[in-house]
């Protein structure tokens, strides 16, 4: 469950949303309409200036961004010297967490990261993968996508597979997207614009 | 007619740039004419002159290590933090007379002062020392190196440090195992531009450090000291010495100066 209510003035822009709901949720808006500004305040990476944000109950608006178990997935987030499976269990070694190697195989089965090699060598929808991957594998309580799937191939069937494994693991997910009929695979649609978010289902 | 005016604009300026930049290069130039022509004179890169010149590279890559060991951080921290007071505070020692630098050292590690006497209590000392010699190459490169690396980590994309800190980890941590293996270009480049400042320091050593008393450079003074030291005549072999010594000197500090240009071009 991801409640926020984020008052932020950033020169002339002003983000003033509020969005409280869990599972899949699909959030769209023209460019500027404040979808990155969003996610970047659940992040903990945009200090507000009023409001608040509570991930699963507890109030993180004055924490860090490491403690808030709040991933931000973007095109460019990827630890370029690694391999791609040193890289798909670093959060989870980050936080000495064991996870079954089972998992992580059906985590690559799913999400289709079938090629092995250093991350910075990948093309861009191949890193892609291995970054969402990554943010699954390492257990936080929420994913935040921005536009981070607009690069992989069959988008809507992976979409599909990331969905279903992240509900499986109870991790609620934010993805913004320029495409509104994505709202359509998602369980919530939220659509911004001049800073404000209006739920749509 | 828009476009030909924009290049003769361009070819004042390259005239311009140029000029200025050869009245840069004329006391260099001149010290390799004379040095290595008219008044070139075997004093000039006797044994002394070589040894001088072997502690000051040892010195400075030496030093150049300590700031990458202690000053990357600060560095990060800079970029990242934005915070003023500390970006203003590190030229502080950089904008001040240089000589003021060894001064405070001396009475650092006098046997005048508790922190002196503390400081020899644990047996360290920086007056005609190696360690002194360091110490100041540390203080008057540090701050070029933080300034070389703070905008190399301000160009970095943040994406991968706001990924890794959200699976859960620190700034350091963040700092240390993302940030670091892909800045391997800028380190290098920042602390040979860290060492060639460091090759070129005289006036805090020649008070901290005018000569060094451990193996194995005993009596042995840095370079910019013993080609001062020839000019004033404390030592001898004269004006044509002095000149002979800084042209070699130039010689190996350039191919430095111009590594540290090439590995920015690359990074």
């Amino acid at each position: 469950m991801i409640d926020v209510n984020a008052r932020k003035k950033l020169g002339q822009f002003s983000l003033k949303a509020s969005l409280a709901d869990g599972g899949f949720i699909c959030l769209t808006g023209g460019n500027g309409s404040g979808k990155s500004s969003l996610m970047r305040a659940i992040a903990g990476l945009l200090p507000l200036d009023e409001g608040h944000v509570k991930i699963d109950g507890i109030d993180v608006t004055r924490s860090p961004t490491e403690t808030r178990g709040v991933v931000l997935v973007t095109p460019g987030s990827h630890i370029p010297h690694l391999n791609v499976d040193d890289h798909l269990t670093w959060g989870t070694r980050l936080k000495k967490l064991r996870i079954p190697s089972e998992r992580i195989s059906t985590v690559k089965g799913e999400l289709g990261v079938d090629f092995t090699g250093r991350v910075s060598e990948l093309s861009q929808g191949m890193r892609e993968r291995v970054s969402l991957a990554t943010a699954l594998l390492s257990c936080p309580k929420a994913i935040l996508i921005d536009e981070a799937f607009s690069n992989i191939h069959n988008r809507l069937d992976f979409m599909a597979a990331y969905r279903k494994l992240a509900a499986d693991a109870r991790v609620d997910v934010i993805f913004s997207t320029q495409d509104r009929s994505d709202g359509s695979h998602s369980d919530h649609l939220y659509v911004m614009s001049d800073g404000a978010a209006e739920k749509i289902s | 007619m828009e476009h030909s005016r924009k290049i003769i604009v361009m070819n004042w300026l390259r005239v311009i740039a140029l000029v200025s930049l050869f009245l840069l290069l004329i006391p260099v130039a001149v010290l390799l004419y004379y040095g290595l022509g008219p008044m070139r004179s075997s004093a000039g890169y006797s044994i002394t002159v070589l040894h001088s010149i072997e502690l000051t590279l040892f010195s400075s890559a030496l030093a150049a290590m300590v700031d990458v060991a202690l000053f990357t951080p600060l560095a990060y921290y800079l970029a990242r933090g934005r915070d003023r007071f500390a970006e203003t505070l590190v030229d502080i020692p950089v904008s001040i007379p240089h000589p003021i630098v060894g001064v405070a050292l001396v009475i650092l590690d006098s046997p005048r002062t508790a922190t002196g006497m503390f400081l020899t209590s644990l047996g360290i000392n920086f007056y005609n020392t190696i360690l002194g010699l360091v110490v100041a190459l540390v203080i008057m490169s540090a701050p070029i190196y933080v300034k070389a690396m703070q905008p190399y980590f301000e160009s970095k994309d943040t994406a991968p440090e706001d990924f890794a800190m959200g699976m859960g980890a620190s700034r350091l941590r963040t700092m240390l195992s993302v940030v670091l293996p892909s800045s391997v270009p800028g380190i290098e480049s920042a602390s040979l531009i860290a060492m060639s400042r460091a090759l070129s320091e005289f006036g805090s050593i020649s008070i901290i450090a005018y000569y060094v008393l451990q193996y194995p450079f005993y009596g042995v003074s840095p370079a910019s000291v013993t080609i001062y030291a020839l000019f004033s005549g404390a030592v001898s072999g004269g004006l044509d010495a002095a000149v002979t010594a800084s042209a070699v000197m130039i010689l190996i500090s350039l191919p430095i100066a111009l590594a540290a240009h090439f590995s920015r071009r690359n990074r």
